[in-house]
């Protein structure tokens, strides 16, 4: 802008002094032709005067001569006729420079007086028309008439001798007043035209400064172009300019063609710029934006803080005929002119590489945050717990994979396999929850994210199952982690190192899990349930220990989950226990006796109990049961609705409950060990669960 | 670990090969990680990789799917070479799709063909190998990658 206002200074300073040279040279000219002119006419009246001097002595000599003509009696009238021109001469000239002005007005008057004297003398010699002689045969002599004008003439020589000097000397004072002023004139025009050289001179110099000086803003204002050039080719941001219809203006960044891949900027639109890089709505976004940007009343801070463009995701054109994702950084400011905003000046950057690394970086804190985690649940654990967890986990997972394996080819076949996986995730996770493995329990959860999603769609294909199947493997190399992690942990407790990549610790190879690591597990897991539902309860466990082994497994599972149920359904907040005359604590508990029929398993515990009608609302609100079937169910109906497929109460997902895949896990565990399930509640008092299992033995059923 | 949009380059490469060479496109079921013996049928098409990933992706279809698909390219030549070779085509694409989604992340090796023979596969170790069964018409090929 410095520079730009410098160059228009000069140029208006060399038009300046162009005009005044103009000006001073017409002045000169029109000065110089006026005094020229004025000199001519006094050239000419000068003339006039000087042929007026001779005047007087040309009058006096002609009247001698016709006085001496006269005396001779010779012919007269040639001489009468010249004295008689000289006198018309004389008056012309005399009244042509009386006209004259700047004369000596003294002299001139001085001179026309004299003159005006003469006339008395002159004029009756004029008016003489007669015949001056008269002849005889022998002699001539003057005529009576010519003796008149004889004396006439005399008396007009006389009159002329004596005053022919100082007729001429008047005339001559006129002269020479005539030609001082025309030596004045001359003067100021030789003046004039000195000035005029000189004005000429000066701003000849003063052009000649200007232009040098415009030359080098000229030369300046090139590097300067250069500079700005050699920036727009060399910066590795896109920078450019948006005009008031949102389209770039005539110079933008090299970086821009690499950025964009394109090379014509040059009036294209902004909505252009992004069109088939972005997907639609962020595209609207950022027209949007764009469009407020001109917006005199937006703050411009307000502006750059809801940016939708800091970090814009595009598709670019690899150059190989595929495409490939970045990041840009677009920031605006705005330019401003006399008139309100000018343009927009766009900055563009490519921050893929660190949006990549910051995605790396976050990954990787998030690895260790879950890994410190995980240390700190394993740190709390029993190594054989985590053993036998790890491998029922990888049973789990082997099973997911199996039901993966099954061929689909269409929608129903894909569907099918959508129950088992939710089963099978939900158990893992409970599993991990309940040994506080929350590293595990949240990509499970992450995956059961993923299969509840699937139930939603219309269509499944196998191109959905592919980030399912990468979660699996994901999930697999964490459990490979854990195992390894417990190894270690278990050596350094037990003082020895253990081999790389071993399992050989016995107690984690077998996975045992007794009915004493089962009570750990559960009374573990009801801590962490009561802190992270904020409920005080008890849990009190009874004759785990006469549980068959076979049936271990099952009955944790089934326990883990219906305490989960108790923690975050069951048992009431303290205030809504102490509203309700219950004791502060919640009591959940739990008696496994042998029967004549085999096994029984009692949950109880004595929170808010079930509500037919919430169960029915939740039933219907979930799409299991129309209302109108909903109506007709009786209490005892609408408590099995628990067991139902993807029944929940609650209304969001938690880590703990709301997937609806709980008490169906529970009865088909039971189911598939020959047993029954069976509930019942009083509102407001309790939820008890009654579980009966055949006698079996260990082995047929292992 | 491998990323989706990695998986979904090898897949699209496969399927693309049956909706170019025959007009018909070809859908993936569902997808599975491989236990134990890697599963062969009669002709397979591998490249290795290595680079920014390290190891195998292979084509495996069993002759009858090539049969047919020979048919559908107007081919009259169903001998052991054709099969071989179009099993090789088949690798080829999938090579030329990395190419051009990965560029020179990824060096991908010429595509090796077998026939009954049991492959030399170099599976990286820790990788595990995805199974991605490739249906087309009312035959089965698979799909396996196994990268680091």
């Amino acid at each position: 802008m410095r520079l730009s206002g410098t160059d228009r200074s000069r140029r208006l300073l060399t038009a300046g002094a162009g005009i005044v040279l103009a000006a001073v040279m017409s002045l000169v000219l029109i000065i110089g032709f006026r005094l020229a002119t004025e000199i001519r006419a006094s050239v000419g009246t000068l003339q006039r005067a000087s042929e007026l001097e001779t005047y007087p002595s040309v009058v006096s000599e002609q009247l001698t001569a016709l006085r001496e003509r006269l005396d001779t009696l010779e012919y007269t009238g040639h001489v009468h006729a010249e004295l008689a021109g000289s006198v018309r001469g004389f008056n012309q000239d005399l009244a042509a420079l009386e006209r004259q002005p700047g004369l000596d007005p003294a002299a001139m008057h001085a001179a026309a007086a004299l003159w005006r004297s003469y006339a008395g003398v002159l004029t009756p010699v004029l008016a003489y028309d007669g015949e001056p002689y008269s002849d005889t045969a022998t002699t001539s002599s003057l005529s009576r008439s010519g003796r008149v004008f004889y004396a006439r003439v005399r008396r007009a020589e006389l009159f002329a001798q004596t005053n022919a000097a100082a007729l001429h000397r008047q005339l001559a004072t006129v002269s020479a007043s005539l030609q001082a002023r025309t030596a004045a004139a001359a003067a100021r025009l030789r003046l004039l035209l000195s000035g005029g050289v000189l004005a000429v001179l000066l701003l000849g110099l003063a052009a000649a400064y200007l232009q040098l000086a415009r030359s080098r803003g000229e030369r300046a204002a090139r590097e300067a172009q250069e500079q700005t050039r050699d920036i727009l080719a060399t910066v590795r941001e896109g920078f450019f300019l948006l005009d008031a219809d949102y389209r770039i203006g005539a110079v933008w960044s090299q970086a821009l063609t690499h950025l964009f891949a394109r090379q014509d900027f040059a009036g294209l639109s902004f909505e252009e710029l992004l069109r088939d890089k972005v997907p639609p709505e962020t595209l609207a976004t950022a027209t949007k934006f764009i469009k407020l940007l001109w917006g005199e009343r937006a703050h411009e801070n307000l502006m750059k803080s809801i940016n939708p463009l800091g970090q814009l995701e595009v598709s670019m054109d690899n150059g190989r005929g595929g495409k490939e994702t970045r990041y840009l950084q677009f920031d605006f400011h705005r330019v401003m002119g006399p008139k309100g905003i000018k343009h927009v000046l766009c900055a563009v950057g490519d921050i893929t590489s660190s949006v990549l690394l910051s995605r790396e970086l976050h990954e990787a804190q998030e690895n260790a945050h879950s890994q410190l985690d995980m240390m700190v649940g394993m740190l709390h654990s029993d190594p054989l717990q985590i053993g036998a967890f790890l491998d029922s986990a990888s049973a789990g997972l082997k099973h997911i994979n199996a039901i993966l394996k099954e061929p689909a080819r269409n929608h129903a076949e894909f569907s099918k396999k959508l129950a088992g996986l939710a089963r099978e995730l939900h158990s893992l996770k409970g599993e991990a929850s309940a040994l506080n493995l929350m590293s595990i329990a949240q990509r499970v959860h992450h995956l059961e994210d993923m299969v509840a999603q699937f139930k939603g769609r219309s269509e499944l294909t196998g191109n959905d199952f592919l980030p399912l199947v990468l979660k699996l493997d994901e999930l697999l190399a964490h459990l490979r982690g854990v195992r390894e992690m417990t190894l270690r942990l278990s050596s350094l407790k037990q003082g020895t190192p253990a081999p790389e990549g071993t399992l050989s610790t016995p107690a984690l190879r077998l996975g045992t899990n007794g009915p004493e690591e089962v009570a750990s597990t559960l009374h573990s897991l009801a801590r962490k349930l009561a802190q992270d539902h904020g409920k005080d309860f008890k849990l009190t466990l009874n004759g785990l220990a006469d549980c068959p082994r076979a049936y271990l497994p099952t009955v944790k599972d089934c326990l883990i989950q219906m305490l989960r149920n108790a923690a975050v359904h069951g048992i009431e907040a303290d205030a809504v226990r102490r509203a309700g005359a219950k004791s502060g604590s919640g009591q959940v508990r739990v008696d496994f006796r042998r029967v004549e029929t085999g096994y029984e398993l009692l949950f109880e515990d004595d929170g808010a109990g079930l509500s037919p009608e919430a169960l029915k609302e939740a039933a219907v609100r979930r799409k299991i049961l129309s209302a109108e079937q909903a109506a007709q169910l009786d209490n005892r109906a609408s408590l099995a609705l628990i067991f139902k497929p993807g029944f929940s109460t609650r209304t969001e997902v938690s880590m703990d409950a709301g997937r609806g895949a709980g008490m169906d896990v529970v009865a088909k565990a039971v189911y598939g060990l020959g047993g029954k399930i069976g509930v019942s509640t009083n509102p407001g008092r309790y939820t008890r669960f009654k579980i009966a299992l055949p006698t079996a033995s260990e082995t047929a059923v292992a | 670990m491998l990323r989706e949009e990695e998986l979904k380059t090898f897949v699209d490469g496969t399927t693309r090969y049956f909706e170019v060479a025959a007009q018909q496109p070809a859908t993936i079921g569902s997808p599975y990680l491989l236990e134990g013996e890697p599963a062969m049928q009669d002709y397979t098409g591998m490249i290795n990789i290595s680079g920014k990933r390290e190891g195998v992706v292979y084509f495996t279809a069993p002759r009858a799917m090539l049969t047919v698909l020979l048919m559908k390219m107007q081919e009259s030549d169903f001998s052991h070479e054709s099969m071989r070779d179009l099993v090789g085509e088949v690798a080829n694409t999938i090579s030329g799709n990395a190419r051009r989604d990965f560029g020179h992340d990824f060096v991908i090796s010429v595509p090796s063909v077998f026939a009954g023979e049991k492959p030399q596969i170099a599976q990286p170790s820790g990788a595990r190998a995805f199974v991605i069964p490739i249906h087309w018409r009312s035959h089965s090929a698979k799909l396996v990658v196994s990268l680091t």
